[in-house]
């Protein structure tokens, strides 16, 4: 093993400028998967630092199915249980601090949200340790008091006897503090204790709990006592926290698979690249590989010495892909971070390392390369000691790519006949055999494409151009791979923003329809599940009682569960909702629907859900409440703006009310009487919402125009990852090119001897590259049309209908990039090949 | 026992119209000892010989025996290791991996067969120091002249003490005085080390240096003479004699 460690180390080392493009290329794609993939938990963990309610140090915690809350009579139960020695009743919601109650979005200076937690101070400390620093804890006849921990108390500027104003379904609370922990039993979150009854108060969850905490016999077993507890309780009751933002996690999980699919697309063609190398590299050393062969190197040896070499290509590229994937992670949380500060109130915090994502990231990088290498290393292994005595020769390929070149075109006709089947999984079955297609035609478009652009090059310059063409029509499976890869990249960049035109169209029209109000009273978090608190009736009541106002309606949230599937549920007025809002629908009727909902237990959900749950009109869902299970029949499919994302249900408040327990406003819809104006009735709705700080007053037209530049902000961080995507075509291009010279040095020699200038030489590598770049531009265009068609279908599938526009912008993205990729990727070769020693070169072996 | 035996060794390229024969049943046996040149025009097939007898190539019909051992029927591992332990090639190329200095290079039997690293530059270094090439283990293929690249190469035929050299135009790519400095270095190699040398050469100078001359011909031997005379007088002596071929 030693001598291919040895030779493969000394031949990288002797080709420096090839070993970097091609490391680089390796060190691409794994930068992507592992900095794209460092990110999503990095969020996640961030999420679930503001949203999720831990339990501290308890034994056990018990919560509703659907994490919903639940009656405080059912502790009562809980007496009759064995092997429970303490147990409490909890009612705990994160509640998002707005601004003028002294919220900040930094955590480490100021805190976005606090957890309140309202504890029974009878049994409270019986079940978990709250160490003072300074006052007292809660006791009998408290009522609006607060119990802080040190962290909040030191950010907040608060000391005991201070008043700490919180958001409240009545508008606001204002809470003495009568104690400072030293230690809050969840660190990390601000999380303030009030008696039960001022919690129930606040949240407008009166009579209601959502967590039970108990503490076990000693020598009893946690599983058995957990089980009895549940038998008690009914089926409607887990063990664990209740964790808030389920919803959210399972949409940035989707992400999560979009970025794998990113980084695993880089890597594919880090992989053309490293193939492409790799067979250059045995073509190149024949005589040297049939010298070892004579002298006694086994097949296996001669094997082993391009696999070694692979091997340290792929550990030194993906050792500094993981390095560059952590700064890219940092850097483009720095850069997502100010949205999601501004949208959702939250902080994102550092890249996570899981060790799925390292292990993943260190498989894949190590495993393509290697993989890339293996077809070339048989090949070497196949040298026979006789190329050792045989003279080289420049090579030309002679073999032919016609048979590869039918079975591209019975893929290609495959592929488009897939399209008619308008089925998800059979449109995405033939986006990858479109895509194999083109690659095996790709061998045989390389002189009709050189033909065509070698004319155009031929009329600017006449002696050069031609010999380019010629360069490049003589080892068409190179070309072919080299422009493979800046196909995938060019193609996903098509499609990608063929993509982003139609959602932006189908996003304004969303917009228009579910948020189409003249005003709304929004949550601070955009998120309706991210922690918001809603309002009870008061509000409502005094929006619809000012002069001027003809209509108002509201959303109400609550969560539920389907076979262990997270759902949340909006309540919405089905007689008023319709008539100045409505939803997208892509399946079922508007007006029956809503009809419907009126009459019972009728739910609408969203094309997420409907997917993920193979959900259709008609199927009759078992949802998980905190009154056990609910069945509702589904009338239509549909989405509104804000939760086209989320796995979302629609149903009447009624319902939301009786099996959900929820009767909170956690967003208004508000329209004006046709003869009111803005200046009249804005001022008068400011008014009345000063009682309740945590919804802000936004006229629609201006909330439009920030979402549009919202999201024209967040897909300027996808506009980044495309470019991304494009870069190994470059290195791709680069690569070849500097082959390509390095094994025509001879040739180059003689042209410069028979009377060619450096300025001809130089022209004759940029007209080559540009040519390549052109053949890689083509097949990207064709393929980045198939892709576009079918990821706008992919959309609609899931039930966010929009319409396909032609990507024109993206096309001509791409051939600028194609130009521009050409002339870059000839800069260091055509040097080199200009500074050719005559001599030198004439003897290059 | 010979070193060498050729029974009826036949090589045919392709087959219909483009059959051609480069070796038609050609016997042949070496001994343990002998420097044998072989001469004759080009396409005559004495490349092919040498390949064939080297294990580098599969004969069309008959066999070579190596020490006794039928080779035509050896499997390519075992064929592999024998060219491994017991043949050393020259080529006209030299053939040096460029990455890899001389005593690099010399060495690689060595270490293709599994001897410590240590004891193989050792015995790398000897070999380079009686092809008279002191001070230069440490410089690249690309810091030494043609000459002084075929020593290296001879160097590495020799280090793992193989029992026949078989050297191919050894000196088609080196001027005169290189080319006698590689006949001695051959020549050595049978009066000192009494191993066996094979050498394809189109010059009659060189073969001159031989102990016996074997002529092909159209794939066939047509003369095999023994030289006892001086190297000028052997010499002239071929060179009348290809003339008269």
């Amino acid at each position: 093993m030693r001598i291919q460690f040895l030779l493969a180390w000394r031949y990288l080392w002797g080709r420096k400028q090839r070993m970097v493009l091609t490391t680089l290329a390796v060190v691409f794609g794994v930068t992507l998967l592992f900095g794209l993939n460092s990110m999503i938990p990095g969020m996640m963990e961030s999420f679930r630092h503001s949203m999720v309610t831990t339990s501290g140090k308890v034994d056990i915690s018990i919560s509703s199915d659907s994490n919903n809350p639940f009656e405080q009579s059912v502790l009562s139960d809980l007496s009759e249980i064995d092997g429970i020695s303490q147990y409490t009743g909890i009612l705990t919601k994160n509640v998002v601090l707005p601004e003028s109650l002294g919220g900040s979005i930094n955590k480490l200076t100021g805190a976005s949200s606090v957890t309140v937690t309202g504890v029974d101070f009878a049994t409270a400390q019986n079940v978990r340790n709250y160490s003072l620093r300074d006052g007292r804890f809660l006791e009998a006849g408290d009522t609006y008091v607060t119990v802080i921990p040190q962290l909040l108390a030191d950010k907040m500027e608060l000391k005991t006897g201070d008043t700490f104003t919180i958001p409240s379904s009545e508008g606001v609370a204002d809470l003495k503090v009568v104690g400072v922990l030293s230690l809050s039993a969840s660190a990390g979150l601000d999380e303030i204790f009030v008696p039960l009854a001022t919690a129930q108060s606040i949240l407008n969850l009166p009579e209601k709990i959502n967590t039970i905490d108990a503490l076990i016999k000693s020598g009893s077993d946690r599983d058995e006592v957990v089980a009895s507890i549940l038998a008690k309780l009914g089926p409607n009751f887990k063990s664990g926290a209740i964790q808030t933002g389920d919803e959210l996690a399972s949409a940035l999980m989707m992400g999560e698979s979009m970025m794998w699919l990113f980084g695993i697309m880089a890597l594919a063609m880090a992989g053309f690249i490293i193939f492409n190398t790799f067979r250059t590299v045995v073509a190149e050393r024949r005589r040297d590989l049939g010298m070892l062969r004579a002298i006694g190197a086994s097949k296996q040896t001669i094997m082993g010495l391009i696999m070694v070499e692979s091997l340290i290509q792929g550990i030194i590229g993906t050792a500094l892909g993981l390095l560059c994937g952590y700064l890219f992670s940092l850097a483009l949380l720095a850069g997502v971070g100010s949205i999601f500060a501004s949208m959702l109130r939250v902080t994102i915090g550092a890249p996570v390392i899981t060790t799925a994502n390292l292990i993943g990231s260190i498989i894949l990088g190590v495993g393509f390369t290697v993989g890339s290498g293996y077809f070339p290393a048989r090949s070497a292994m196949k040298v026979t000691p006789l190329e050792a005595m045989r003279p080289t020769l420049g090579t030309m390929e002679y073999r032919q790519n016609n048979k590869r070149a039918i079975w591209g075109l019975v893929l290609l006709a495959l592929a488009l006949f897939g399209l008619l089947f308008g089925e998800i999984k059979i449109a995405g079955l033939s986006g990858v055999v479109f895509l194999v297609g083109i690659i095996l035609i790709a061998p045989v478009m390389v002189k009709p494409v050189a033909d065509i652009f070698g004319k155009l090059i031929s009329s600017i310059y006449p002696r050069e151009g031609k010999l380019a063409q010629g360069n490049l029509t003589r080892q068409p499976s190179r070309a072919a791979i080299t422009a493979s890869s800046m196909m995938i990249g060019l193609a996903i960049c098509i499609a990608l923003m063929a993509m982003i035109t139609s959602i932006e169209h189908g996003f304004v029209r969303y917009l228009d329809k579910s948020l189409g109000t003249d005003y709304l009273l929004m949550p601070p978090s955009l998120v309706l599940g991210g922690g918001n608190l809603g309002a009870n009736q008061g509000l409502i009541e005094k929006i619809k009682a000012t002069d001027g106002i003809e209509e108002a309606t509201s959303l109400r949230l609550a969560s539920s569960q389907i076979d262990g599937t997270a759902l949340q549920l909006i309540g919405l007025d089905p007689l008023v909702y319709p008539k100045i809002a409505g939803l997208e629908f892509s399946e079922g009727i508007s007006e029956k629907a809503f009809e419907a909902m009126t009459m019972g237990p009728a739910i609408i959900v969203n094309g997420v859900f409907a997917i993920t749950s193979n959900v259709k009109t008609g199927d009759v869902l078992t949802l998980q409440s905190p009154q056990g299970e609910q069945e509702y029949t589904v009338v239509g499919i549909a989405f509104d703006y804000l939760n086209a994302k989320i796995a979302t249900g629609y149903i009447s408040q009624t319902n939301l009310a009786n099996d959900f327990n929820s009767e909170s406003d956690v967003l208004l819809l508000v329209n004006r009487t046709p003869d009111a104006t803005a200046e009249e009735v804005t001022p008068a709705l400011q008014a009345v919402i000063k009682e309740f700080p945590t919804f802000s007053l936004i006229d629609s037209s201006e909330f439009k125009t920030e979402q549009m530049g919202m999201f024209k902000m967040a897909m300027s961080v996808f506009y980044i990852m495309v470019v991304m995507l494009a870069v190994p075509g470059l290195i791709a291009m680069a690569n070849t090119m500097s082959i390509n010279v390095i094994e025509r040095t001879r040739e180059i020699g003689m042209l410069r001897a028979v009377g060619a200038t450096q300025t001809q030489v130089k022209r004759m590598v940029f007209a080559e590259s540009v040519l390549l770049s052109a053949l890689g531009t083509t097949m990207g265009i064709m393929v980045g049309l198939f892709l576009s068609y079918l990821l706008v279908k992919a959309i609609s599938v899931i039930g966010f209908s929009t319409e396909f526009y032609f990507p024109t912008m993206g096309i001509i993205a791409s051939m600028v990039v194609g130009l521009v990729f050409g002339i870059i990727a000839a800069m260091v070769p055509a040097r080199q090949a200009a500074n050719t020693v005559i001599v030198e070169a004439l003897q290059y072996e | 026992m010979a070193t060498i035996e050729v029974k009826n060794l036949s090589k045919v390229y392709g087959s219909g119209e483009t059959k051609v024969t480069a070796l038609d049943s050609v016997n042949l046996i070496i001994e343990q000892g002998q420097f044998v040149a072989v001469m004759g025009p080009s396409g005559c097939g004495k490349s092919t010989l040498l390949h064939l007898i080297g294990g580098l190539d599969r004969p069309t019909g008959g066999s070579v025996f190596i020490e006794g051992s039928d080779i035509s029927k050896m499997s390519d591992n075992t064929l592999t290791e024998l060219r491994r332990r017991k043949m050393g090639f020259v080529f006209q190329f030299f053939n040096l991996i460029p990455v890899l200095d001389a005593i690099e290079n010399t060495a690689l039997p060595l270490i293709l067969d599994g001897i410590k690293p240590d004891i193989a530059r050792t015995k790398a270094s000897e070999w380079l120091s009686r092809n008279k090439l002191d001070g230069r283990g440490n410089h690249r293929p690309d810091e030494l002249s043609g000459g002084q690249q075929q020593r290296v190469a001879i160097s590495r035929a020799m280090v793992s003490d193989p029992v026949i050299i078989l050297a191919d135009e050894p000196t088609g790519n080196l001027d005169s005085r290189s080319s006698d400095e590689i006949a001695v270095a051959l020549r050595k190699i049978v009066t000192d080390w009494k191993r066996t040398v094979l050498m394809v050469t189109h010059d009659p100078r060189i073969a001159a240096y031989a102990d016996r001359i074997i002529f092909l011909k159209d794939g066939k031997v047509v003369d095999d003479t023994l030289l006892n005379g001086s190297n000028g007088e052997n010499a002239k002596r071929l060179k009348e004699k290809v003339e008269s071929l």
